[in-house]
């Protein structure tokens, strides 16, 4: 059987041997194709993701890839990436680690993708990075969506870049708020009873925090008939101010019982499951979202004063064919200049032991929206560090406590919460990185 | 040799090989082969020297390269329930693998010129010390029956490559190529422990009668093993029951009291995590529910109950074949070998716990289900191994790992018998010693101004499921009745596979090495299978902890 092909393919090889022959004296030293890696070619540079379009986490985040793509688009059309337009292979995984691991194989196996960027989920991601082993084959995961703070152990998830804070640092800023604010109140906690929600519950501990009741939900156990049963133990232990740590869907239905119930608590919600924009389209009224508090580690999507959201707000008008711009897209955008960023600096011939190189020694200097910097190194894989907190208007925008961003920063050890002056790096002229 | 001679030939030898067992040997001695040749095929049988029945063909137009096919487990015991012989087993040789009854593979191999060749072994069960033996004699019978044989090329499934790899590692010039199919790698004691202790946590969870080890001596020993089996069956039919009603099954005991607000199937799917199932299985590919993709009802079924009706498939089989092997291992190594009276099944499933932490109901539903396995919990005795049992369980032929011949493996990424795992080994171990090779050749480039890098001896063909393939009727529950996917099952190649590895062991054996040519990925991609050098499967358990 490979006989015959291979027979068929000597003749093949021997034609084109020939026909090199004769155009090699014509042809300069540069010619010659220069070795690529896997996912780069002249002309592009292939990236995947997978992320939940379908399934009951979908709400919110399918805005993430049409808006990276946005971003993406906006840069290939003033250049690329020294000359290189970026294409992202965006795959589905329904929110589902099985399916996320199938997908994530996909882009690497089939799609050959360069890098893998902005993929959501802590069990997803922990799911790709056992199953997959992105780590042991050398393929970079870039500024992966979730906060579980086990993704900045290097030695384990070595190729694993997480960008957002981690889940105990947002639990130690937002239980020192508690502590700051609503001392001697009764306190409740909804949590998603996985690693998410064990990095909360540490976080409050670490914070000092106790709450008189707590209730654990498994993920994907969210339902209108959960919920109610989720606000009646509030109910019944009294809470007068309840903290959220779950995805969008949870939130949601927490609030939507609450207002069906006639509950009323001060709700703090944590910036998973905070996005007004889903939460509404969730079917959450207004009226019990208004005067709940959240924490942002990127600005308020609706501050058009900021020079980061208001240069996103002008690429997703025009790339993105209007899509609300919600924390979602800001996220999505952020990332995706980020990964312009990494990818400039990973030179002009880039490789993905290059790209990672480049973002420990340089990616603290990128610039990016967040009020605090990236803290990767040679030794760490730590992304931001920094919340602020703030309170949602009658209009579902979140705007900081007291008229102005209040940094909070702290470790996901540890260390103390501390209140720092925030200080980022300018956006780039047109937002197009000249790093 | 022309077209419509190849066609007789492997017409004939469909013909020939029924007629294998028909050719007179003698049973209880060795004899020379007694031989009879029909439409360009000579088919002989025999019997080795330790008394292993065996048959041989060659076609007519012989190219001089044999295959040398070791089969799989086959039980130790009469297990008439399961439709198992061991006199069947026993006269039947075959000299190649089969898909289902089919003999396409071997036919198509004489058709191309080969021989082939295979025994029964002498005795059935895990019987890797014994054929070693029995397979260095039969290579050694066909080389002399024809003498015209260059290159042997050793394969096997499951068992099967164990013994094939044993052999090569024991006689490093003897094979030019070697084939190792849904291969058992390593040693007894990784393969059968995750099985162990998947029937320990059937037991601990499920029903507190059943045995699972220690067995007793004699028919009374078998017939305790059977009765597990139909304990284990009728579990999966409660567990599956659960699914709508919740209920745990009727004997759990202390773990139905205990752990009562978890399901059931959480609790399966943990013991699957703590036994390394694959969490694909032949009709559940843990991404699909039923209906639309944007309602709930799909979502928690791909996410919760997929993942544990596919750990029900897998572990009804896994779970069957591990009560067997147990019953074997117990009488070959003298008493019981298991012993997980220190095994620390919280640490072994941190990870995986995680990944499928909504499936398992959550980490409270998790930690109450480990403290329950926990080897403090009075209700949850664990087994201890006899020291003289453990000794002679040790002196099994293990695998080294050391590659001396090309070395093609053949994979499905969720086979439940024999996971991926077992592969990963083997990848591993090649790993490290082909980068000792190029250490040395560096070195000794140093000394001779030259650098002659070493040639890649193994490559991988990793066969894996599809990602969405669970069918559902317009009820919406899932089909069970049709063919289990590729990817999935164990030894569940089809004959297109087999024959492309087929084909690219004899291009390994002339080439001399693994490198994949461009022939054998469009070979492995069109018969359904990748090679992918850079796939890595998870270890087993045993390596785990």
């Amino acid at each position: 059987m490979f006989g015959s092909i291979r027979h068929k393919r000597s003749l093949v090889a021997a034609a084109t041997l020939a026909t090199a022959a004769l155009t090699l004296s014509t042809l300069p030293a540069q010619a010659f194709s220069p070795h690529y890696e896997v996912g780069v070619s002249a002309s592009t540079i292939k990236l995947g993701i997978t992320i939940p379009l379908t399934g009951s986490a979908a709400p919110g985040y399918n805005k993430v890839p049409a808006a990276m793509s946005a971003y993406f688009n906006y840069v290939n059309d003033n250049g690329g990436v020294n000359g290189r337009k970026i294409s992202l292979v965006v795959k589905d995984d329904a929110y589902l680690p099985t399916l996320a691991v199938a997908k994530t194989n996909d882009l690497v196996l089939k799609d050959k993708v360069f890098a893998v960027v902005g993929a959501l989920g802590t069990a997803n991601n922990k799911a790709v990075a056992s199953s997959v082993n992105l780590g042991r084959r050398g393929i970079p995961s870039l500024f992966i969506n979730t906060g579980y703070s086990g993704f900045a152990d290097k030695a384990k998830y070595p190729t694993t870049y997480p960008l957002l804070p981690s889940y105990i640092v947002e639990a130690k800023i937002m239980g020192q708020y508690i502590k700051d604010n609503y001392a001697g109140k009764k306190l409740g906690l909804i949590y998603q009873d996985d690693d998410f929600g064990s990095d909360a519950q540490a976080g409050f501990k670490a914070a000092g925090v106790k709450f008189d009741v707590s209730v654990p939900y498994a993920s994907g156990s969210q339902s209108a008939a959960s919920g109610a049963a989720w606000v009646g133990k509030l109910k019944a232990a009294g809470a007068e101010v309840v903290v959220v740590f779950g995805v969008s869907s949870a939130t949601g239905v927490a609030l939507a019982a609450s207002a069906a119930l006639s509950y009323k608590a001060q709700w703090i919600l944590g910036s998973v499951g905070g996005d007004a924009t889903t939460l509404k389209a969730l079917g959450v009224p207004a009226a019990i979202l208004t005067g709940a508090q959240g924490a942002s580690f990127l600005p308020s999507p609706g501050d058009a004063t900021d020079e980061y959201i208001k240069q996103f707000q002008d690429i997703n008008t025009k790339y993105n064919a209007g899509a609300v711009f919600d924390n979602n897209v800001l996220i999505a955008m952020n990332t995706a200049m980020l990964t312009v960023q990494a990818l400039r600096a990973a030179g002009s011939n880039p490789t993905r032991a290059g790209l990672m190189a480049a973002l420990e020694s340089k990616g603290g200097s990128f610039a990016s929206a967040s009020f605090s910097p990236i803290l990767y190194s040679s030794s760490s894989h730590v992304g931001y560090t920094g919340y602020w907190i703030g309170k949602y208007n009658s209009s579902g925008v979140m705007l900081p406590d007291g008229g102005k961003y209040t940094l909070y920063t702290t470790d996901s050890g540890a260390g103390a919460v501390n209140t720092v002056a925030s200080k980022r790096p300018a956006m780039p002229a047109k937002g197009l990185p000249n790093n | 040799m022309n077209t419509s001679i190849k066609k007789k030939i492997a017409l004939a030898a469909t013909t020939a090989l029924v007629t294998v067992g028909l050719v007179s040997v003698s049973s209880s001695a060795y004899a020379a082969p007694v031989c009879a040749t029909a439409n360009y095929v000579e088919t002989c049988g025999g019997v080795t020297a330790d008394g292993a029945k065996y048959a041989m063909m060659a076609p007519a137009n012989f190219n001089g390269t044999v295959f040398i096919y070791s089969h799989g487990y086959r039980y130790s015991v009469e297990a008439p329930a399961l439709g198992y012989s061991l006199a069947t087993v026993q006269n039947n040789p075959v000299p190649g693998p089969l898909v289902g009854s089919d003999k396409s593979v071997m036919t198509y191999l004489l058709s191309q010129g080969y021989g082939i060749a295979g025994s029964t072994f002498k005795v059935q069960g895990w019987n890797a010390n014994s054929a070693v033996a029995t397979n260095e004699e039969l290579i050694a019978t066909f080389k002399t029956k024809y003498p015209a044989t260059k290159k042997v090329i050793g394969w096997g499934d499951s068992l099967g490559a164990f013994i094939t790899q044993a052999v090569a590692e024991k006689n490093p010039s003897l094979f030019s190529a070697v084939g190792l199919s849904c291969p058992a790698l390593g040693t007894v004691e990784a393969e059968l422990n995750g099985a162990s202790d998947f029937l320990w946590g059937m037991k601990t969870f499920f029903d507190k009668d059943i045995k699972g080890h220690n067995y007793s001596a004699g028919d009374a020993g078998t017939a305790e093993a059977m009765l597990d089996i139909s304990k284990i069956l009728g579990i999966a039919g409660e567990v599956k029951a659960s699914l709508t009603t919740g209920t745990w099954p009727h004997n759990s005991g202390a773990a139905g009291v205990a752990l009562a607000a978890i399901p059931p199937r959480s609790a399966l799917l943990l013991l699957g995590l703590i036994a390394g199932l694959p969490l694909k299985s032949a009709h559940f590919d843990g991404t699909t529910g039923p209906g639309s993709k944007l309602t709930a009802a799909y979502t928690s079924f791909a996410l919760a109950a997929s993942p544990a009706l596919a750990i029900l498939e897998n572990g009804s089989q896994a779970a069957v074949l591990a009560v067997l092997a147990t019953l074997d291992m117990e009488r070959q190594s003298g008493g019981p070998f298991y012993d997980n009276s220190t095994t620390d099944y919280a640490a072994r499933v941190a990870e995986d716990a995680q990944t499928y932490n909504a499936a398992l109901s959550g980490n409270t539903a998790i930690n109450g289900m480990l403290a329950f396995l926990n080897k403090a919990n009075p209700a949850a005795p664990r087994w201890t191994a006899t020291a003289a049992a453990k000794a002679e369980y040790a002196k099994q032929i293990q695998n080294t790992g050391v590659i001396n011949a090309p070395t093609l493996t053949l994979t499905a990424t969720s086979d439940p018998i024999v996971p991926a795992g077992n592969t990963q080994w083997l990848a591993d171990k090649y790993a490290a010693q082909y980068a000792a090779a190029k250490a040395k050749a560096a070195n000794n480039a140093i000394s001779t101004g030259k650098y002659v890098g070493p040639q890649s001896m193994f490559l991988p063909f990793w066969n894996h499921a599809p990602v969405s393939y669970t069918k559902f009727d317009t009820a919406g529950s899932p089909i069970t009745t049709e063919a289990g996917v590729t990817g999935t099952g164990h030894c569940n190649f089809t004959v297109k596979q087999y024959t492309a590895f087929a084909d690219a062991l004899a291009l390994a054996a002339t080439n001399g090495n693994a490198t994949p040519t461009l022939e054998m990925r469009t070979a492995g991609r069109k018969s359904g299978g990748i090679v992918d050098t850079t796939y890595v499967a998870p270890l087993l358990p045993f390596y785990r902890k």
